[in-house]
């Protein structure tokens, strides 16, 4: 029991929560690229995925409430870690060279604050509509296999990202969160000490090949849409005088 | 050959230390750079001037006593060297070298170059030790060792204890030195009875003393004169997940 309450109260401990934490995290960016990326089969496929997450009910909370969790965790364990090493060196050299250190792994710190912010900055966006209200509420999408009225995310993500702004700052928090991902994956198992000759061959490069699968799959969205690969879909005939049955309600633009 | 040197003068531990700027002629490349600052040092004598104090005893690379940053690399720009075994020959004609203290508050500064590194020793005291009974030693081998072990604990146990991994660090973490220590006595038969004991009382330690958090950017291996490598750390992490949760 001691020896528990110790490992709680340890550094090791907080990097541990740290590293399931994160991993926790990449899972779930794995996940929604691989849902994000139905945005190149069109609006019936992203927008009937979007409508099965909802549908997912207490399942879908509890992915949330586990991301959120696992999302205040790693925030609370950087802070806990960071506020260590500053008291640890309170003199700061005056001339000092990386010798084997990569550019990700010394700015951890400042690519996950850009992370964070546009972690609240794209469920403002894409989440609550409260960034752009006019392209979230572009109204309603009847889908075509079953006749549900949904909300139209396709049509939303495409005029989101048709302001070169908005498109411009997603893609620069991408390449943040590309540098935090090259480092921390395989950081995060040498911190739960997974290694061994074969396994490092493995682990060593998962991080920066991770980094780059997210840079390529996540930006080929914005891109998309900038170059005209995918465009907004055609208003459905059938959505005449549909604001009613419309999600979103009274900011319905069917009609 | 001629050097400008820019040197941490500091008096004492609560004394406030400034750069001071000293310039030196006809250095020899064959000379270490400890020699090179015993020559700055007798300048300084017969000008009637404090010399530089800096830690030093082996001279040969294994005591760990020579510690200081040399144009911001721990021991200087040779890799695997510490600064005694560094000579002057790694530099140009009329270089600028600054030469710093290791920067970390559980290494304080007692004078110019030389800090306290008790911090090392409590770690160890902490559990850095094996316990057998007193009387003749057996016979070696009736304990046999795996190769691949003894060489693991041998590397691990190679660390001289010089603090450079801590300089090094960003975090100036003591990872890398704990980490060596818990090794060396991890991989052998007679560390086994304190294994787990061992890794929670030094990491116990360390925390306590006020050393940052390793964030695997590995610079403490490339800067460690010894070149220990960080698959300690790991094993560090794993032994202490192991000792938490079934110790």
């Amino acid at each position: 029991m001691s020896s528990l309450l110790h490992f709680l109260r340890s550094t090791v401990f907080t990097k541990i929560v740290m590293a399931i934490s994160g991993l926790l995290i990449i899972g779930f960016l794995v996940g929604h690229l691989l849902g994000n990326l139905l945005m190149f089969a069109g609006p019936e496929k992203i927008n009937g995925y979007a409508l099965g997450l909802k549908n997912l009910g207490p399942l879908l909370w509890l992915v949330r409430i586990a991301m959120i969790t696992a999302f205040g965790l790693h925030v609370w364990s950087s802070i806990e870690l960071a506020s260590r090493n500053r008291s640890a060196r309170p003199i700061a050299y005056d001339t000092k060279k990386s010798l084997k250190s990569t550019l990700a792994s010394r700015t951890m710190l400042v690519s996950g604050m850009a992370i964070l912010f546009f972690v609240i900055y794209h469920l403002l966006h894409y989440t609550f509509g409260i960034i752009q209200p006019n392209t979230y509420y572009a109204g309603g999408y009847r889908m075509e296999s079953t006749g549900e009225i949904v909300h139209h995310v396709y049509n939303m993500v495409v005029a989101g990202f048709q302001n070169p702004f908005i498109a411009l700052s997603y893609m620069i928090a991408l390449a943040f969160m590309s540098s935090h991902v090259s480092h921390a994956t395989s950081s995060a198992f040498q911190t739960l000490g997974v290694t061994n000759p074969n396994i490092n061959k493995i682990t060593s490069k998962i991080g920066p090949a991770l980094a780059a699968i997210f840079l390529i799959g996540y930006l080929s969205i914005p891109l998309g849409v900038m170059i005209g690969v995918i465009k907004k879909a055609p208003p459905q005939e059938h959505m005449q005088g549909m604001s009613k049955e419309c999600p979103d309600g009274p900011n319905c633009t069917c009609d | 050959m001629k050097l400008s040197l820019k040197v941490w003068r500091q008096k004492n531990k609560e004394a406030e230390g400034q750069f001071k700027d000293y310039a030196l002629s006809d250095i020899s490349p064959d000379m270490s750079f400890l020699e090179m600052l015993d020559v700055l040092n007798e300048q300084l004598l017969a000008k009637g001037e404090e010399p530089v104090a800096f830690d030093h005893d082996c001279r040969e690379g294994i005591c760990g006593s020579c510690s200081m940053m040399i144009n911001g690399k721990p021991h200087g720009p040779e890799s695997m060297t510490t600064t005694c075994q560094l000579h002057m020959r790694k530099f140009k004609d009329g270089d600028n070298v600054i030469i710093e203290p290791w920067r970390a508050s559980p290494f304080p500064v007692i004078r110019d170059l030389v800090v306290d590194r008790s911090a090392f020793d409590r770690i160890i005291q902490a559990g850095g030790f094996i316990s057998v009974n007193t009387g003749n030693a057996q016979d070696g081998n009736t304990l046999p060792i795996p190769k691949p072990d003894a060489d693991s604990a041998m590397d691990a146990a190679a660390c001289i204890g010089c603090g450079a991994c801590v300089a090094a660090c960003k975090n100036a973490s003591a990872m890398l030195f704990t980490a060596a220590k818990v090794s060396h006595l991890g991989y052998l038969p007679q560390g086994q009875p304190e294994r787990q004991r061992r890794v929670l009382k030094m990491v116990e330690q360390m925390d306590g003393e006020g050393f940052g958090n390793c964030t695997n950017t590995y610079d403490c291996e490339a800067a460690c004169p010894k070149g220990i490598s960080v698959k300690n750390i790991a094993r560090l992490n794993r032994d202490f997940l192991k000792a938490s949760i079934f110790g």
